[in-house]
């Protein structure tokens, strides 16, 4: 189908009247053309050829003729390569001969650009089940003809043709349009045919350009209601599942139930490889030893001093109670065990310089003349010897033993119960006092030093050995000897560890 | 705090570059809608230019219209705000010779004024800034080519004749318009 232009106005000379048409080829060989037609409506006289000219109202210039177009007999005439300027207005004019007379003329303006008519779209019609789309596609449409903006203008009466009845709809295009362009036509009447038509507007409104009619039976399906319900109620259910699922899990997140931070101290951030790899060795410590020595304090102070002016440091170290035994420390200087008996005269003279070692009195012959011998032998037993007064640990529970002080001699009292001596295995002559702790207290008493040799009563722990040796009683033995060691049973029990437990009954000194 | 800045600043950054391009894109819908209404309107207002051949004349257009070089969109903007501009002084002069509908020409010229109030920001802003690169002759080339318009239709005494070829002309500037509006892009 071919796009006609009327002239707006056609001038003619004689009686006869031409219809100048101006004809557009299809558009589908995408090719501007530009054809000129003419055809006369009194066929009275007829000329038998034809020549055109033209002029531009842009410029004062006379009318040019077309080369291609002088004396034709045919009725149109090829203007594509004359008619180049678009934006120009075009004036033509046709001049009819019959042999050399001119019969007629007709003349007329065009501005291409603005007047060409359009070649209708190529559109498809699908039908569903309430309604019918019409697909438009524009890319049929040469932009150089007609752009986007102007498609909204020109475009598109659609016709909607239900048996005599025409229906017009002219849609609305707003936005961009590229390519298609979707119209769709509701409010059928089921089970009837429709045809649908599209075109451009024209700018001529005397002459449209259609379409060639697309038609389809509308044939609605029953079920399309209830598949629209079904369809909503899906979307709805969907909708609320999902606001559902979001709140509760704003909810959990909230309460903490989930997606909790853990925020942990970087000490315990295990992440570092290097940390497995090279763990970092912990600052060395410094490891000393402790000894825990547990002394048992007592307020009761029991002291032995046989001398007012007791060195305080002579006094022994505080003994500790171990083993449920009290150690008496007596007063005076710790000999070594390999002490000599030079040296133990020495001892025994520094223990002159100690108050507590009295030189011994009267009848009492002090056994340290023949002491070196068991002295010496005690010193070799491997433990220190001591002189000096017997200092009891003040915080023995068990010492219940008291003293008592008179002129010239000191009495303390010594629990047998918990004191142990320990005896000397290769001393012969030595001689052990032993107290029995399952006896009941038993008290001995010395003889004041003074009067006597020291007496030595030591009772010591597991490293040191003092044997514990009366000289006094020795010496006080030989001589009483008899009646004290008749009267005195002896009764030997192996405690282990060197101390024996002697049972002694010992006859109470006044 | 700063990265959250950041994002804000490269957010508010693309959005208003998006405005901005959408600000073109905008116009140039618009314009091009524009031209296309008024060659409309103006296709509606009856003409015989084909019988005033005699009183045609040359109003000089700008070289710089006919050629069709490439224009920047500032410059563009500057052109099309003037050509708008001389076209709505031209159509407020005496058609009463003419027989022209004044609805449609009222139209027209309702149609001319909308599209400057588009262009008028962009334009006083490009202006201000001096914000294009446009030859000084180009304007005032345009201003003359107007001026010879407005001298013909009063040397013509406004009649139909000279009304046919002002509006032939008027034509020929919603051509140029539709050409300068392709311009408006980013």
């Amino acid at each position: 189908m071919v796009g006609t232009l009327i002239p707006q106005e056609v001038s003619s000379i004689g009686e006869n009247h031409f219809s100048l048409i101006y004809i557009f080829p299809p558009m589908r060989f995408r090719n501007l053309q530009s054809i000129l037609s003419w055809e006369l409506k009194n066929h009275s006289v007829v000329p038998t050829h034809y020549t055109l000219w033209y002029t531009i109202m842009s410029k004062p210039e006379d009318m040019k003729v077309v080369k291609d177009c002088i004396n034709i007999t045919r009725s149109f005439c090829d203007l594509t390569h004359v008619w180049v300027n678009t934006t120009d207005m075009y004036v033509s004019r046709v001049v009819g001969f019959r042999e050399k007379a001119e019969l007629v003329s007709c003349m007329g303006s065009f501005f291409l650009e603005s007047d060409r008519p359009l070649d209708p779209p190529e559109f498809e019609i699908v039908s569903f089940t309430n309604h019918i789309s019409v697909n438009v596609k524009f890319q049929s449409v040469d932009p150089r003809i007609l752009n986007e903006e102007e498609l909204q203008f020109y475009l598109a009466f659609i016709e909607e043709h239900e048996g005599n009845s025409v229906k017009r709809h002219q849609p609305q295009i707003t936005g961009n349009i590229t390519e298609n362009f979707n119209y769709v036509i509701d409010k059928l009447i089921p089970n009837t045919n429709y045809c649908v038509s599209v075109y451009f507007e024209p700018k001529d409104p005397r002459k449209i350009n259609r379409s060639p009619l697309k038609c389809t039976l509308f044939q609605p399906r029953r079920e399309s209601e209830s598949s629209e319900s079904a369809t909503i109620g899906g979307i709805i259910t969907l909708f609320l599942i999902t606001a559902v699922f979001i709140s509760t899990v704003m909810i959990l997140k909230r309460i903490g139930y989930i997606c909790l931070r853990n925020d942990f101290p970087k000490v315990l951030n295990f992440r570092k490889l290097s940390v497995w790899v090279f763990p970092e060795l912990p600052p060395l410590e410094k490891v000393a030893t402790v000894e825990v020595i547990h002394i048992n304090r007592k307020k009761k102070v029991w002291n032995y001093n046989y001398d007012d002016e007791s060195d305080v440091e002579n006094e022994a170290a505080p003994c500790v109670n171990s083993g449920g035994y009290t150690k008496h420390g007596l007063m005076g200087r710790l000999c070594p065990a390999s002490t000599t008996s030079a040296s133990l005269e020495d001892c025994s003279d520094h223990s002159a310089e100690e108050p507590y070692l009295p030189e011994p009195k009267g009848d009492a012959e002090t056994p340290m003349a023949p002491g070196p011998g068991p002295w010496q032998s005690e010193g070799t037993s491997g433990g220190y010897q001591t002189r000096g007064t017997l200092q009891q640990d003040p915080t023995s529970e068990e010492d219940s033993d008291s003293t008592e002080r008179s002129e010239g001699r000191i009495v303390f009292n010594v629990n047998l119960n918990s004191v142990c001596v320990r005896a000397l295995e290769d001393d012969k002559d030595s001689e052990v006092t032993l107290m029995s702790p399952s006896r009941p207290e038993e008290t001995v008493v010395l003889e004041d030093l003074n009067e006597t040799e020291s007496s030595l009563l030591v009772a010591s722990e597991e490293r040191t050995q003092l044997p514990f040796t009366d000289p006094s009683m020795e010496c006080l033995r030989p001589q009483d000897a008899p009646s004290d060691q008749s009267d005195t049973s002896e009764s030997d029990v192996d405690m282990g560890d060197g101390y024996i437990v002697r049972q002694v009954n010992l006859k109470k000194f006044n | 705090m700063t990265y959250r800045c950041l994002l804000q600043m490269v957010l508010l950054l693309c959005f208003s570059t998006r405005a901005l391009s959408m600000n073109y894109s905008l116009l140039r819908f618009q314009q091009r809608r524009s031209d296309t209404v008024c060659q409309k309107l103006l296709r509606q207002l009856p003409s015989t230019p084909q019988h005033c051949l005699e009183v045609r004349m040359d109003f000089q257009v700008p070289e710089e219209m006919r050629q069709a070089q490439q224009f920047r969109k500032e410059d563009a903007v500057l052109v099309i705000y003037e050509m708008l501009q001389q076209i709505f002084g031209i159509l407020t002069r005496d058609f009463s010779s003419t027989g022209w509908s004044e609805t449609i020409v009222e139209d027209l010229l309702v149609e001319l004024q909308g599209q400057m109030d588009h262009l008028e920001p962009i334009q006083k802003e490009i202006m201000q800034k001096k914000n294009f690169t446009m030859g000084d002759m180009t304007v005032p080339h345009l201003k003359k080519y107007y001026i010879n318009l407005g001298q013909y239709l009063k040397s013509k005494d406004y009649n139909s004749c000279a009304w046919a070829v002002v509006r032939a002309e008027m034509l020929r500037n919603f051509s140029f318009l539709k050409s300068l509006t392709e311009y408006l892009r980013d």
